[in-house]
């Protein structure tokens, strides 16, 4: 009779997906009555069919007569119970028929169990109510839909919750056994209780409800993401992954989390210089006292003093230590030739791109051959002019990027030159090659916060001396440098882009950290109503930006300033705001302030009138979609969408910014329908938007080498031959795109793309708002603003070390990252490898694991610089 | 899309407003960013592409993909916000332009007016060509079903995404000039074996088979309507079944009840319909049924009587043998080929398995062989009782005794059984039937079945 009792659940499921949901919860109320949480539901039983109410007056039959006092017949009524249940055929999803009908009578079956004698009738009924109390998976998962549904009615209610908790703490260790702990994890953050969950833990599953629990934070609303983070963080501290825990205490950026768990690894040096390098990755000030060698060690993990040459091993290995020149970039020969020849050489703006693309090409590697030639005559600084000179001569200071010790003898001697615009760039250079690398003797703090500099009367080296400050201490938190800068950006004197670029200055240094005494400075100067001229400058803009970065990631905490900022009436108060706005949420991927930033860009301005801080409002609202949306992965396909409205929809200064927003949300991530789309706005009818599209598609391909944008830009290079500013665009494009030779990378995530890290995305913010009005900027006289840029470079490498540090070959598997969570089984986490040796380029989304067994990682993502230690179990391959 | 709009003016316009500039007279348009006409795409795929939503993971039932999917539902209503925002603006806008309350009609007035304009240019009747290639922007190669091809130039009203060669294309009957886009070009035989009515069988009439029933459903049904659940898994559900044995023990049905059942598309056809007079005409013929599979998915797919066109190779001279012998390798393609069909699952039926092709029920083709046998008595007596349930029997009719019997019945003989009786008390004017007339209906089925079975001849 079984396939008969089959048809009507599989009627009223036959029609589909659709109403497959519907049905469960019908299914529910079927057993739910013998957890006493529901009223009897008798609606079920209307819609039987005949054999099935044959088996349940049956069944029912049954449990009657085994409450009757007939000991005899207990026997074989129990056998046709047993019966029914285990030969019931039913679909897998579905609980099975007699069971459903048996379930109303369970709670009298079990008072009668207690009542019963021991012996033979008893067990065989004991058999038949747990074959009730557990049937399967599916069961305990409809149980759980149950248990969260009356919770939440229950808080809706204020009524109870305890006896629920009870419940559900007992379905936990179930779904942990059989492997769903999705499930599991799902039902506690209902319950609110996911503090619970370490508990019922062990070595087997941590791993698994750790890394579904960390996917989902981006997803999570506040509190609860935070709340999934310590959570996580706790587990893995349990069970000793500490880099790990580290990673995770990063994201949360609790300065007293990250010291904890790098004092936690005490005993174990190595340990300790693998979550040193974690820390520097990220660019966290940490005080550390030195007692002895190994501390001193570990310092220099933790300043990033041997980047350098960890990084020049890699350029080795891979052969490319031979500087490039920029014919080697731009392959004109390769470009369309009834173009070639007719550009002209030797301008001194080619000469001014020629400088940036060898900056960016060789940068890092310290040698080139235009900056670091024998001569000084020969030097590429004399063929360029005025600004331009600055920027050549900063050049210096990527080229010789986190090599400080040999850096500063070959900027010195261009700091003694006559030419101002030379020295000016020399201090720049100085302040760059310090980006990201600590050190004890801190050069550039001696050589550049000097009041002689500070207060030069050529603005242009003050403005140099101010941004080699901040890029040199760039998330430093550094409260020596406030004295020296604090004053420049409230002087009522200064100009305004000596002022601003101060207050970048120390947005930079002081990035998310919310310090008050800078935030005063900038909301001062904002409220001074004398200073409203000079708020009408273009570079005010940067003021605003250095007051957001400061509350860079800091969320909620922003509303205190936006309300501050309500009360300036000068029209900079606006974007100022949503500047500020935007930084706070960098990353998180919250709709509703993409929401926000969306209703901003809905109105049209009328231009004519006088409406520049409504332009710059509406830009920066495209900017930050992009920058909130870039922490998450639905988020970031999301939004391309949002951008292709915005660029059919929007005014001119909406689809300036667009391109520069797809370019923020995948530097270094050269993926196909992004770089299409932008090589469409390349040609657009407004030159602002080709240019910035430009840029981006550098921004996109940014150290990767990518053959097919470097045609596109090739392309793009023969199309603006005439076009000065476009071909200058084009050809910082092609720089960025071969940074480093196509070993670095400007993407602000790092550590299996978990982490943001805050100096890097506010480096390129920094460049992009620059970019927004790219004709006042970047294209005309303040080319030197690019080298904002430099905090957000970093090599995408792996390189292994040793326990002592010292470089170590090992065979890796290097492949497209996979997206295991929730898989079933042990599913490999990458996929289309490739075997090759230490050490090597990660790609973006790619990832890497060791081949054999031979080392074990201290650090669990094989990324930027690892340490090995021996395994003590490997026995070789014999 | 917005993408569109900009693509077309980056295709064009910069050149020429390039050109416009006075102060550039020279200048010479570049070559042109790269267009997407003229390539064959994929279906989904091509223009759209960036339009597309992300796909959701894991794919199991949890709240990572529920948060997810929200995600994405939050940022389409987002989206939807925005557009309708902007075009209630843009209208605004134009209605305080044109400072008329009559522009919206007027609007929809010049829309109908270039709207005929257009069908004037089209013309009519028009003929029906195919589309041999793309030779730039503006011109291409067509060939008409009488024979010629032309080159001939395509309209700028025509959507040039849709045009890709080998699409069927509406041309001007004069000029013969492209003036349209035919999008569905699946051969009407193919849908003719969309299935619109659903059969009356269900599983309720099927007698027995629970155990082909349940594999059955595990393999086609559940994988359609809980794919999460092999996921968790960790298994891939199974592509397809086939159903196999002896004539009349009812696998025709059990499809039927699949069909009468399930929500997804159904699509049914019979082994010998693949067999075409023409050349590559079979094998396109499957193409064409999996790849409408494909766009319907989820779909199921019947193929009836398999062994019509898969038996085993062997070397053959005649062509229409290596024709059918073709059409199955098309078949074995499909089946586990290169592409991933999705969700395709197909059901074969056949009587001779042994005579199939290996290849074609190899598992990654056909993952389950189900066996239908003879009904044992059990099953025999379900049958029994399935058939009589409407019939008006006699107090004597005992059907135990025909169950009892050692007869070689299939579930076909049952009916014939019961079917026949039915006629013997008809022709006596009875308003029952009786045992009698079960006796003699079972003589008679029995006696034609010996018939057909000519082993008994030659002895």
């Amino acid at each position: 009779m079984a396939q008969e009792s089959d048809l009507p659940k599989t009627a009223d499921k036959g029609k589909g997906k659709a109403v497959d949901d519907e049905k469960k919860p019908q299914d529910v109320d079927g057993k739910t009555p013998a957890n006493g949480k529901k009223e009897e539901d008798q609606n079920a039983s209307e819609e039987l069919s005949e054999e099935d109410q044959q088996l349940k007056s049956e069944l029912e039959m049954l449990v009657e007569r085994l409450t009757e006092s007939d000991a005899t017949l207990y026997k074989p009524a129990l056998e046709a119970m047993k019966n029914s249940i285990k030969t019931s055929t039913s679909s897998m999803t579905a609980v099975p028929k007699p069971l459903k009908f048996l379930r109303p009578h369970y709670e009298s079956m079990t008072k009668l169990y207690d009542e019963w004698p021991a012996g033979d009738d008893k067990s065989s009924l004991a058999d038949v109510l747990s074959d009730i109390g557990s049937w399967g998976h599916e069961y305990v998962r409809h149980l759980a839909l149950e248990i969260g549904e009356v919770y939440a009615k229950r808080i809706a209610n204020d009524e109870a919750t305890q006896e629920l908790v009870d419940l559900a703490l007992v379905l936990v260790p179930l779904f942990l056994k059989s492997n769903a702990e999705a499930d599991a994890v799902d039902l506690m953050s209902e319950l609110e209780i996911i503090e619970e969950l370490p508990k019922f833990l062990d070595e087997n599953t941590y791993s698994r409800v750790c890394l579904y629990m960390v996917s989902m934070v981006n997803l999570l609303t506040y509190p609860d993401n935070e709340m999934f983070l310590r959570v996580a963080h706790s587990i893995y501290k349990k069970y000793n992954q500490h880099t790990q825990a580290m990673v995770l205490a990063i994201r949360l950026n609790d300065l007293g989390l990250i010291e904890n768990d790098f004092e936690a690894a005490d005993e174990d040096p190595a340990l300790r210089k693998q979550l040193a390098f974690l820390i520097a990755r990220q660019g966290i000030p940490l005080e550390f006292e030195r007692s002895n060698d190994d501390d001193e060690k570990i310092y220099e993990c933790l300043s990033n003093q041997k980047l350098s040459e960890y990084f020049k091993s890699l350029g080795k290995e891979l052969n490319i230590l031979e500087p490039k020149t920029t014919e080697d970039i731009y392959k004109s020969h390769l470009e369309s030739s009834r173009v070639a020849g007719m550009t002209n050489f030797d301008s001194a703006r080619h000469n001014l791109a020629a400088g940036f693309v060898n900056a960016f090409v060789n940068a890092g590697f310290g040698s080139d051959k235009m900056m670091l030639v024998g001569k000084d005559k020969d030097s590429w600084v004399w063929k360029t002019k005025d600004e331009g000179m600055m920027s050549t001569v900063a050049s210096l200071g990527t080229l010789l990027l986190w090599d400080v010790e040999n850096g500063l003898d070959h900027v010195d001697k261009y700091t003694y030159l006559e030419e101002e615009q030379i020295q000016a760039g020399a201090y720049l250079a100085i302040g760059i090659m310090n980006t990201n690398v600590r050190t004890d003797s801190e050069p550039a703090m001696a050589l550049l916060a000097d009041p002689d500099k500070l207060a030069h009367k050529n603005p242009l080296i003050r403005v140099a001396t101010i941004m080699g400050l901040g890029l040199a201490h760039a998330g430093s938190c550094k409260e020596e440098l406030l004295s020296f800068l604090v004053n420049i950006i409230s002087d009522p004197e200064e100009s305004m882009q000596v002022s601003a670029m101060a207050a970048l200055a120390c947005g930079m240094i002081f990035v998310g950290s919310s310090n008050s005494e800078v935030s005063e400075a900038i909301v001062t100067t904002l409220l001074d109503e004398e200073s409203g001229s000079r708020l009408n400058d273009k570079w005010s803009r940067f003021l605003a930006l250095g007051l957001g970065l400061l509350y860079f990631g800091r969320q909620e905490e922003v509303d205190v300033i936006l309300e501050t900022l309500k009360a300036v009436e000068h029209p900079m108060a606006k974007p100022t705001a949503v500047l500020a706005e935007i930084c706070a949420w960098a990353g998180t991927g919250a709709v509703l302030k993409i929401q926000e930033l969306l209703h901003i860009c809905n109105e049209h301005i009328e231009d004519g009138e006088e409406k520049k801080g409504e332009e710059l409002l509406q830009a920066y609202a495209v900017l930050g979609i992009g920058l909130i949306a870039m922490g998450e992965d639905v988020g970031q396909e999301m939004v391309l969408r949002h951008f292709g409205h915005l660029m059919h929809y929007g005014e001119a200064n909406i689809r300036r910014a667009v391109p520069l927003a797809m370019g923020l949300i995948s530097p270094s991530n050269p993926q196909m329908k992004v770089y299409d789309t932008l090589s469409r706005y390349s040609h657009d009818n407004d030159n602002e938007v080709a240019i910035n599209a430009i840029f981006a598609m550098g921004l996109l391909g940014a150290g990767t080498n990518n053959a097919r944008l470097a045609q596109l830009l090739r392309q793009l290079a023969s199309y603006y031959h005439r076009d000065q500013e476009s071909l200058f665009m084009v050809r910082i494009a092609q720089g960025l795109l071969h940074m480093g030779k196509g070993t670095l990378s400007v993407s602000p995530f790092h550590t299996d793309r978990q982490v943001l890290s805050n100096v890097a995305a506010a480096g390129l913010l920094a460049v992009l708002v620059a970019m927004i009005d790219a004709k006042q900027f970047i294209t005309s006289k303040d080319h030197y603003l690019l080298y904002w840029i430099v905090t957000a470079m970093h090599p995408r490498m792996l390189v292994t070390l040793d326990e002592d540090l010292k470089p170590l070959t090992v065979n890796v598997r290097v492949g497209q990252a996979v997206d295991v969570v929730g898989q079933a089984g042990r599913p490999k986490t990458i996929t289309g490898w490739q075997t090759q040796s230490t050490p090597v380029l990660l790609g973006y989304g790619e990832r890497a694991e060791l081949e054999d067994d031979q080392y074990i990682s201290l650090s669990n993502t094989l990324e930027g610089l690892v340490i090995l230690r021996k395994n003590p179990d490997w026995e070789g391959e014999k | 899309m917005g993408q569109n709009q900009s693509g077309m003016g980056g295709g064009q316009d910069p050149s020429k407003s390039k050109k416009d500039k006075k102060d550039k007279p020279k200048y010479e348009p570049p070559p042109k960013p790269t267009t997407r006409i003229g390539r064959k795409k994929k279906r989904q795929g091509g223009a759209s592409a960036a339009a597309k939503l992300p796909s959701v993971y894991p794919t199991s039932r949890c709240k990572l993909r529920l948060l997810r999917m929200q995600r994405i539902h939050d940022h389409l209503l987002l989206e939807e916000e925005y557009v309708e925002n902007q075009e209630r603006l843009r209208k605004a806008k134009t209605a305080k332009d044109s400072n008329a309350p009559a522009s919206e009609l007027e609007s929809s007035d010049r829309m109908a007016d270039e709207r005929s304009r257009v069908d004037d240019m089209r013309g009519s009747p028009m003929g029906v060509g195919v589309l041999e290639e793309l030779i730039d922007d503006d011109h291409a190669i067509v060939s008409s079903t009488s024979g010629p091809e032309y080159y001939v130039s395509i309209m700028s009203f025509v959507d040039k995404d849709l045009l890709e060669p080998g699409a069927s294309v509406l041309l001007h009957h004069k000029s013969v000039s492209i003036v349209g886009v035919l999008t569905d070009d699946t051969d009407p035989a193919v849908s003719v074996m969309k299935l619109d009515k659903a059969p009356t069988e269900s599983y309720a009439d099927i007698g027995g088979l629970e155990q082909q029933i349940q594999e059955v459903r595990e393999s086609v049904e559940l994988p359609l309507l809980h794919p999460e659940l092999y996921e968790e898994m960790g298994i891939k559900p199974p592509k397809g079944v086939i159903l196999y044995g002896a004539p009349g023990t009812g696998k025709t049905l059990l499809a039927k009840a699949v069909a009468n059942q399930t929500s997804a598309t159904f699509l049914r056809i019979v082994g010998s319909e693949l067999i075409q007079k023409y050349l590559g005409d079979g094998p396109r013929l499957v193409r064409q049924l999996f790849q409408v599979a494909a766009e319907n998915a989820p779909s199921i797919v019947f193929i009836d009587e398999i062994d019509a066109i898969g038996t085993k190779r062997y070397d053959s001279t005649s062509g229409g043998e290596r024709e059918i012998q073709r059409t199955m390798l098309e078949l074995l393609n499909q089946l586990d080929g290169f592409d991933d069909r999705g969700d395709v699952k197909v059901i074969m039926a056949t009587n001779k398995i042994e005579s199939l092709d290996p290849a074609l029920i190899r598992p990654g083709r056909i993952d389950r062989k189900i066996l239908f046998e003879n009904p044992d008595q059990n099953t025999k007596r379900k049958i029994f009782t399935l058939h009589t349930s409407k019939m008006s029997l006699n107090e004597d009719v005992d059907l135990e005794e025909f169950i009892a019997q050692k007869d070689d019945l299939s579930g076909a003989d049952i009916k014939a059984i019961c079917s026949e009786a039915g006629l013997m008390a008809l022709r006596e004017r009875r308003m029952r039937v009786q045992m009698a007339d079960f006796r003699a209906a079972r003589e008679r089925v029995l006696r034609t079945k010996q018939e057909g079975e000519p082993e008994g001849l030659y002895l």
